[in-house]
């Protein structure tokens, strides 16, 4: 019998590695009406903060070469609304609920665990990785001292699976994901969208109303696939990628990098039924390559 | 909302860079001012996002978008040959409010604003159709529009290249200065002139629905890319608009 499931911690099995990513799925009710969610590993919801967040000025996104720069800047109704107004819809599906947040101060990331540290939340993912907001996130991610402490004052505000979701704009990122184990993460999430920008030469202005924004989409691919592999190499926890797939050919290959699951986040703008033929073409890739389990292609890479 | 495949029956370009293109498509009902998500090319991520159109028209097993080129996708779609396949998802939006059944109706389309109000238009077949726009080449289906029956089409070109020189929210500002009965006005287009149509508007007191353009990433919801600024918050275009009450919105400088 082929098994397509991955334990991420004692508490969190997911039914199959595919999952929705932060900030491409809102809050479930949209794809809900496309089809089941109940067939996705686990869903990740939009990025919360304690307080409801406006967001950038428009333009917040436009198309990049295989791919687009957003800079939407983290809009979300905040935690108290997530809780009594989302989270009993999203508890309807036979699925894990990942809530992803971030914080602006290292208090506001404590409350926010708290917070979250309720039934129905399957896990959290901590945010240290935001390019488009100007406090919140990244100065977090880049520092593997203020990482650690941040991620251990987390640790101690929830029992839930902690997900660190790191940041790509660092020289070493293997390094980010071991200070994120060393304070308690249970996994790391790797890694988030390329700081990037678009200009004009018409009006000579840039076209995001942000200015700069985050890459996206099957650009970006090449770049999360070896910071999976390097990180892969470093820490002991799980790795979830993020970053560019949108083919369970892309699935496949994370897998082999050493990613335990994988995000799909820009594809499902695409394609927002694209969860279901990725879904298929790994079982079809397993059933094909007499494979029982995806623990045979996790981190199965062959290197010389 | 249903993502299917779509055959393209025809594409024809009516009027410089402006194209009118019918699908074979089975799409749940739409009401004007709704439009489709279009994928441009299924294997080639480049174009990567899908493109917001109108629905022009619905048949039982097709569409109509009539559609601009304005860049690298847009472009790429008016090659498409009949016979080709793409990916529609759809009806996607709110739609224009089909309540009001009193009072003289006005619509104003403006540039590529067109398509929502000429669906409108259509539907509707009842009151006055303003086209505004830069020049003689840039106005599609001028014929057809003439030709709806209930509705007098009035041409306006800032070049007077076509129907009379000037603004679409001059030809507005008459009408309603002639006729000062109740009105409607449902406009589309760019957003100076959007303000101007919902400035008058409120001068005269008259209902004021009007489809706002903005930069969309997935069109159903999911992005918050395309959110526009209201007097309740801000807003989605792609799902709680694109049609708005005129006096919602709070329009920039």
């Amino acid at each position: 019998m082929m098994d397509t499931s991955v334990r991420i911690t004692s508490t969190l099995t997911l039914k199959n590695p595919v999952l929705s990513a932060s900030g491409t799925f809102a809050y479930g009710e949209e794809f809900s009406k496309l089809f089941d969610l109940s067939i996705l590993g686990g869903i990740l919801t939009k990025g919360l903060s304690l307080k409801p967040k406006e967001g950038n000025p428009t333009p917040r996104v436009c198309e990049a070469p295989c791919g687009l720069i957003n800079a939407i800047g983290l809009e979300n109704i905040g935690v108290d609304a997530f809780i009594s107004d989302k989270l009993p819809f999203l508890c309807t599906f036979d699925t894990p609920i990942i809530v992803n947040f971030f914080g602006t101060r290292e208090e506001e990331y404590e409350l926010m665990a708290g917070r979250l540290n309720i039934e129905g939340v399957s896990a959290v993912e901590m945010n240290v990785s935001c390019p488009n907001v100007s406090k919140g996130g990244l100065e977090f991610g880049k520092d593997p001292g203020i990482l650690r402490n941040l991620v251990a004052q987390v640790r101690k505000a929830t029992e839930k699976p902690l997900i660190v979701k790191l940041t790509p704009l660092v020289s070493d990122i293997g390094e980010m994901a071991l200070a994120a184990q060393d304070g308690g993460a249970d996994a790391v999430t790797c890694s988030n969208t390329i700081p990037a920008m678009a200009i004009d030469e018409k009006t000579w202005r840039p076209v995001l109303g942000n200015a700069t924004g985050g890459l996206s989409g099957p650009a970006i691919k090449p770049i999360a696939l070896r910071n999976v592999w390097e990180v892969a190499k470093r820490v002991r926890i799980p790795i979830i990628a993020s970053g560019g797939a949108g083919s369970w050919q892309d699935v496949i290959q994370f897998l082999l990098a050493g990613a335990s699951a994988v995000e799909i986040g820009s594809a499902s703008l695409r394609d927002p039924l694209c969860f279901r033929s990725i879904i298929e073409g790994i079982e079809s890739y397993m059933y094909d390559h007499n494979l029982m389990s995806v623990y045979e292609l996790i981190g199965k890479l062959k290197t010389p | 909302m249903k993502d299917t495949r779509a055959r393209v029956i025809s594409n024809q370009e009516v009027a410089q860079d402006t194209y009118l293109m019918i699908l074979e498509c089975n799409l749940p009902s739409s009401v004007p001012g709704q439009f489709v998500m279009v994928k441009i090319d299924e294997t080639s991520c480049d174009p990567f996002l899908r493109r917001p159109i109108a629905i022009l028209r619905q048949g039982d097993n097709s569409i109509e978008l009539l559609y601009k080129v304005r860049g690298a996708g847009t472009l790429e779609l008016s090659r498409k040959n009949s016979g080709g396949i793409l990916s529609v998802l759809g009806p996607l939006g709110n739609g224009f409010s089909l309540s009001e059944r009193n009072g003289t109706i006005i619509y104003v389309a403006g540039g590529t604003g067109l398509p929502p109000i000429l669906a409108l238009a259509e539907r509707i077949r009842r009151g006055y159709l303003i086209v505004g726009a830069r020049t003689r080449a840039d106005i599609p289906l001028w014929k057809r529009m003439e030709g709806i029956s209930g509705i007098k089409a009035l041409a306006m070109t800032e070049d007077g290249s076509f129907g009379r020189k000037g603004m679409a929210t001059d030809a507005l500002a008459e009408l309603t200065t002639q006729d000062p009965s109740p009105c409607i006005i449902y406009a589309c287009g760019p957003a100076g002139m959007l303000k101007a149509v919902s400035e008058q508007a409120r001068r005269i007191r008259a209902r004021c629905q009007v489809s706002l353009e903005e930069r969309m990433a997935c069109g159903f919801g999911v992005c918050s890319a395309c959110t526009v600024k209201t007097s309740e918050g801000s807003k989605r275009v792609c799902v709680q608009g694109p049609v708005f009450e005129a006096d919602l919105v709070e329009w920039g400088a």
